[in-house]
């Protein structure tokens, strides 16, 4: 296994960019410090600490509030930005973006194009690692510079010189770790992981298995979004296609903000009206009351003028039975938009589907003919 | 503020024009050439045809450049998903058989028209086919979407024309002249042909003169093995290599 960590400092400081190279404490009143930026070290801040001592230490820093849902959204947009350069990639909300690039042909490329976008996504050089695991791939890129990468061939022995406190235990387990002198990783490895997990419970034996670069943890791989939809209830059942045209636009402004804000493109979209009576259309119905109409697309739709363009097509040229009381438009297949993980592939086998419906289209517009496989028998 | 300008810039261009529409150069696929094993990678310059752009083989009547084109085509099928060649009529697939192609993974596309052509091309280039062959003419107004179709994806193009019109040599990037200067006789029947194959434009290395090819016809089935003993670069005599010429068009 090779994995690439980008460290680019906690997500929740990347929604004020115009902050940085400033003390700034991110946590709300009377709670503990979420997130610090690396100019309030000097003074002591370390996150998890109660606020009020963060604000007595350094009381010159700006203070701001956590909001967990922008930054699950920044997440989302990194973890996109980041899915077409390895097979496996994890974002943390702590700025810690890990690559599994095990089998990546052009690993190097991989990394390159990991810091421009990092870079681009979060407005400052991340600092880069390249080991045989997550944890080593993690402390190596914490003592990188920014925008450089430091590569660790032995995880055992870069780790060993390191302190103890780097190990993921709470402050209790670490004073512990201290009163039996095992201040180093290198002093924590030597030990058995059964000793420890007698002083400290379970997590001794993690601490045991991750100060020897045995890299117990695995990366949890982040996947594409699956599914979103928006709708619009008639008062009044609706019979005017200027109308259905004009909340169909809005519809999909509200769809292409969501895909904006999670990186994410449509490749599948239906459009369902419900209508108040009749017999729906031959073909298009599902249910009694409702019309359907839906299209893989090829290549992700993410704008609203994409999405519009397609939908507003068929409302134009379709010819309810009946007044229509709701508009549904869902996008039932998200995907990274335009962040395939095609180049994973070697001799454009990713794409091979992508080429299978070029061919088919060709063949709905200009006959079966126009296509032909030759074959040997 | 200039870059919160370009950004708005560039969004709008692509909620216009649709997200494909303009890609950043660090999201371009690898330039990598394709090595085709021939002596074609040679003259390239980069040691393979280039992916994402289009490269010419020119020549009047016999010369050798479809011996050639098909010699790559059936390399092309065991390398890539998809191979496809865009027949404007007369190609025949059974042409092929001698260089044992994959033809699973070829495919053909039969144009009864120019614009049937390039809106082909167009599209298997912006999906992502690994390799291309033009076979046949290809309007201007299709040079473009297919130029950066296939820029997007990697894709190997080729195109196989007597004499290029302005617009295609100016759309390509690698166009390489053949002009026959003997046939090949063994025992009384003529086996081949000897050609010169010369780089008239290059613009992904400097452009590296010409050589001499051997092309022999496939006579019979033979393994592909010996696949190289229909295309085989001759050697040049040291006095002659002082006389090579070069051009950029």
């Amino acid at each position: 296994m090779r994995v690439c960590c980008g460290l680019t400092g906690h997500l929740e400081l990347a929604r004020r960019p115009d902050l940085y190279g400033r003390p700034v404490i991110v946590g709300r009143w009377d709670e503990h410090v979420v997130a610090a930026s690396e100019e309030t070290s000097p003074f002591g801040v370390i996150p998890g600490m109660a606020l009020r001592q963060a604000e007595h230490l350094c009381p010159q820093a700006t203070f701001v509030l956590p909001d967990e849902e922008a930054t699950a959204r920044i997440r989302e947009l990194i973890s996109a930005a980041l899915y077409d350069l390895a097979p496996v990639v994890e974002v943390r909300d702590e700025g810690i973006a890990w690559l599994d690039i095990s089998g990546v042909a052009t690993a190097g490329a991989s990394i390159r194009s990991a810091r421009h976008r990092l870079l681009k996504a979060i407005g400052r050089e991340p600092r880069l690692g390249l080991a045989p695991g997550p944890f080593s791939a993690r402390l190596a890129a914490a003592r990188a510079r920014p925008g450089r990468l430091l590569r660790v061939a032995d995880a055992r022995e870069f780790l060993a010189p390191l302190p103890s406190r780097e190990l993921p235990l709470d402050a209790e387990q670490l004073e512990r770790l201290d009163l039996l002198g095992l201040r180093t990783l290198g002093a924590v490895a030597s030990i058995g992981p059964r000793e420890l997990e007698s002083q400290l419970g379970h997590k001794g034996r993690h601490a045991v298995l991750l100060a020897r670069g045995l890299e117990p943890d695995q990366l949890e791989a982040w996947r594409p979004p699956l599914f979103t939809s928006a709708h619009r209830q008639f008062v009044e059942p609706v019979e005017d296609r200027e109308a259905l045209l004009f909340v169909g636009r809005a519809l999909c402004g509200d769809l292409a903000d969501e895909l904006g804000l999670r990186g994410a493109g449509a490749k599948h979209v239906r459009v369902r009206l419900e209508v108040e009576s009749g017999e729906p259309d031959a073909g298009r119905a599902q249910g009694a009351h409702s019309e359907i109409r839906e299209s893989i697309v090829r290549h992700p739709l993410s704008s609203a003028a994409e999405l519009f363009g397609l939908i507003g097509s068929w409302i134009k040229e379709w010819q309810p039975r009946a007044p229509i009381t709701e508009l549904w438009i869902e996008l039932p297949v998200l995907e990274g938009a335009g962040r395939r993980q095609l180049r994973l592939w070697a001799g454009g086998d990713g794409s091979s589907e992508e080429v299978t419906a070029a061919m088919e289209r060709l063949q709905e517009r200009f006959g079966d003919e126009v296509i032909w496989k030759p074959s040997s028998a | 503020m200039q870059e919160v300008a370009l950004e708005s810039a560039i969004n709008s261009i692509r909620v216009r024009f649709g997200s494909q529409a303009l890609t950043r150069a660090a999201e371009l696929p690898p330039s990598q050439p394709w090595s085709s094993r021939t002596p074609v990678d040679g003259l390239t310059g980069i040691a393979g045809l280039p992916r994402g752009r289009l490269a010419l083989f020119t020549g009047n009547g016999t010369c050798g450049k479809l011996t050639l084109a098909l010699a790559l085509l059936a390399n092309a099928t065991h390398e890539f998903a998809h191979a496809i060649v865009i027949d404007g009529g007369g190609f025949d697939p059974w042409s092929l058989l001698p260089f044992s192609p994959e033809l699973g993974a070829l495919t053909v596309v039969r144009a009864p028209a120019p614009e049937i052509a390039g809106e082909a091309a167009a599209a298997l280039a912006r999906a992502g086919a690994g390799f291309l062959l033009l076979m046949c003419a290809v309007p201007e107004h299709w040079l473009g979407p297919l130029e950066s179709g296939a820029s997007r994806s990697g894709t190997v193009l080729v195109a196989v024309v007597d004499a290029p019109d302005r617009a295609l040599a100016h759309a390509s990037s690698f166009s390489l002249g053949f002009s026959r200067r003997d046939w090949i006789w063994d025992r009384g029947q003529m086996v081949g042909l000897r050609v010169t194959a010369r780089c008239i434009k290059n613009r992904v290395a400097p452009p590296l003169g010409e050589t001499e090819l051997e092309i022999r016809y496939p006579l019979g089935n033979q393994p592909r093995s010996d696949y190289h003993a229909y295309v085989a670069e001759v050697p040049t005599p040291v006095e002659e290599m002082s006389r090579c010429a070069s051009a950029v068009v």
